[in-house]
């Protein structure tokens, strides 16, 4: 069943469309992550125009993430201070994101930048987690004791000025870190159509060292506001959001989130942390793939005249 | 309704050919407002035409339908350091958004290379052309954008934008479009695909004889999207901001009822 999507302007097959949203839902309710990383490359892969898939996915990662904090506000596992201030710097990196994709556009080099920043977040990130991961299966396995955790945390966390108590996560930190890391996050969210949790879950536990139990929740609370803002911003400066496509997606999406969520009680964090590097690494080198290969058509159309 | 063509365009007839300037073709559209709805198949451009020629010579029909022109800004990756990466965009004028050249048999054995060229006819001689002098200019606030000229790559250039776009079926020649469905009489038909733009396109009727054309028709027609993929469309272009609104309030309330309704207590 064919369906036609009017801002993309091509038909796609719908029952694959609400799929993909489920599959990529699954994963996210999951491991806590809104799962853009996976979903963006997957529509591009299928045929939807890059830049209608980048900003159609914040739609999505809103939906799905809503649907996921609800749950975790209920157990109490939201940090709102530390979220809010996350979200802040969330908002001045969305705008400055959007305004960069525009940019990157008209330029015809916003391909160019999505690959590499594939390549690099999501390589980077997925082989030090699955490092970490790995670590902590095979202590587990010949029955070693977990080395002590190196509780200090980095002297220019307390160095910092503007200190702020967060009461949930038991901190009193200077709210730079927080503000910087949001403000980055949001604007990876504009570029790479990605909610950001796969940078922002890794960044709270071992930067700001907040508890593990509030991590998912207040990154997917930041996630929501930060793409909220993205997506109405694409529409509006870009028109690149697509509604259909948006709907499809998070039919499936939100069904799937549930039921990841779910499913994530059955397995041990550091065997759900292994199989999320194995999928964040695989995805950033098949996306960086395409910089080394010899492409089959040296020219390519453009769209976009502005 | 009917627009003849200015004497003028007819390109001169040669003094070594003698193709008798009586016959005359005719056509009509079935329908001159094609309706596109967002499943968007079945569209398509029907047209019906005859040929009146006393002498009865042999004669060829060629149908070249454009659509709307739109600028085309192509890329070419290159190897930099190892890397492919998008050269300088580069834009071709001239091109219109949909082309289809359709005749009763291939165009080579219509008519000679120049003919063609001049009528237009055929995907290698579309009028996408490069200005003689090489400018560089700012272009929606990028700077040194080149347009045009590309000195000996110009072919390569040229070629794969008509290979791009024939790939998404905008441009294509079909030598089988036209049919002579009794003595005389003929009927062309042209598919539009899914990435066709809207807007007032232009067929040409040209009827050849001996390898010249001697008599040209030319009628126009609006190719629109209708139903709620183009209201969207619409919206979305005119609107954007309530747009984004509406469907990111959609979208957070999806998600929210998606919870309520999966709450075990």
């Amino acid at each position: 069943m064919d369906i036609y999507l009017p801002i993309a302007e091509v038909a796609v097959n719908a029952p694959l469309i609400v799929g993909l949203g489920a599959l990529v839902g699954f994963i996210s309710g999951m491991f806590g992550i809104g799962g853009g990383f996976l979903m963006t490359p997957l529509l591009v892969f299928f045929g939807i125009p890059a830049p209608v898939a980048v900003s159609s996915m914040a739609n999505h990662v809103a939906a799905s993430s809503m649907s996921s904090v609800i749950a975790y506000s209920r157990r109490k596992a939201v940090d709102l201070r530390m979220g809010g201030v996350l979200a802040a710097g969330g908002v001045v990196g969305a705008f400055l994101g959007v305004e960069l994709f525009r940019l990157l556009r008209l330029l015809g080099q916003a391909d160019l930048v999505v690959s590499l920043s594939y390549l690099l977040f999501l390589g980077v990130i997925g082989g030090l987690m699955l490092m970490e991961s790995l670590g902590a299966i095979l202590r587990r396995r010949r029955g070693e004791a977990t080395p002590p955790r190196r509780d200090r945390r980095p002297v220019w966390l307390y160095g910092l000025p503007l200190k702020m108590r967060f009461p949930r996560s038991r901190l009193y930190i200077s709210v730079i870190p927080p503000l910087v890391l949001g403000a980055f996050v949001g604007v990876l969210s504009a570029i790479m159509g990605v909610g950001g949790g796969f940078i922002l879950v890794p960044a709270m536990v071992y930067i700001l060292r907040m508890p593990a139990g509030m991590v998912v929740g207040t990154s997917l609370f930041q996630i929501i506001i930060t793409t909220a803002l993205t997506g109405v911003l694409q529409a509006g400066r870009n028109q690149t959001v697509d509604i259909v496509l948006a709907t499809l997606l998070l039919v499936g999406g939100v069904i799937g989130a549930q039921l990841g969520a779910r499913a994530s009680s059955r397995f041990r964090a550091e065997e759900l942390r292994a199989i999320l590097a194995l999928i964040v690494l695989l995805v950033g080198l098949r996306m960086g793939l395409g910089l080394f290969l010899r492409p089959d058509e040296p020219f390519v159309l453009m769209s976009g005249m502005g | 309704m009917a627009v003849a063509v200015p004497a003028s365009a007819i390109p001169p007839p040669e003094a070594l050919s003698p193709p008798p300037a009586t016959a005359t073709v005719a056509a009509a559209l079935t329908d001159a407002n094609v309706r596109v709805t967002s499943d968007f198949r079945g569209a398509r451009i029907v047209l019906y035409g005859a040929i009146f020629d006393p002498a009865a010579h042999p004669s060829d029909v060629v149908v070249l339908v454009r659509g709307p022109e739109q600028p085309v800004r192509i890329t070419r990756k290159q190897r930099v350091f190892g890397l492919w990466l998008n050269s300088r965009p580069v834009v071709f004028r001239g091109a219109p958004g949909f082309y289809r050249a359709a005749s009763n048999r291939p165009l080579d054995d219509i008519a000679n290379f120049g003919v063609l060229r001049r009528l237009g006819a055929g995907v290698d001689h579309l009028a996408i052309n490069a200005p003689a002098e090489q400018t560089t200019e700012t272009r929606y606030g990028v700077r040194d954008m080149v347009v045009n000229r590309l000195g000996s790559d110009y072919y390569d250039w040229r070629t794969a934008v008509v290979r791009l776009k024939e790939k998404a079926h905008l441009y294509e020649e079909d030598e089988h479009g036209v049919r002579f469905v009794d003595r005389g009489l003929f009927r062309a038909e042209i598919a539009l695909p899914t990435g066709a733009p809207t807007g007032v396109y232009r067929a040409d009727i040209i009827l050849f004889q001996g390898g010249k054309p001697v008599s040209i028709r030319a009628r126009t027609l609006t190719v629109e999207k209708v139903g709620v993929a183009r209201a969207l469309y619409v919206l979305a272009h005119d609107r954007p901001w309530s747009y984004g609104l509406a469907s990111m309030a959609f979208a957070l309330a999806a998600g929210w009822a998606a919870s309520a309704a999966f709450r075990r207590d």
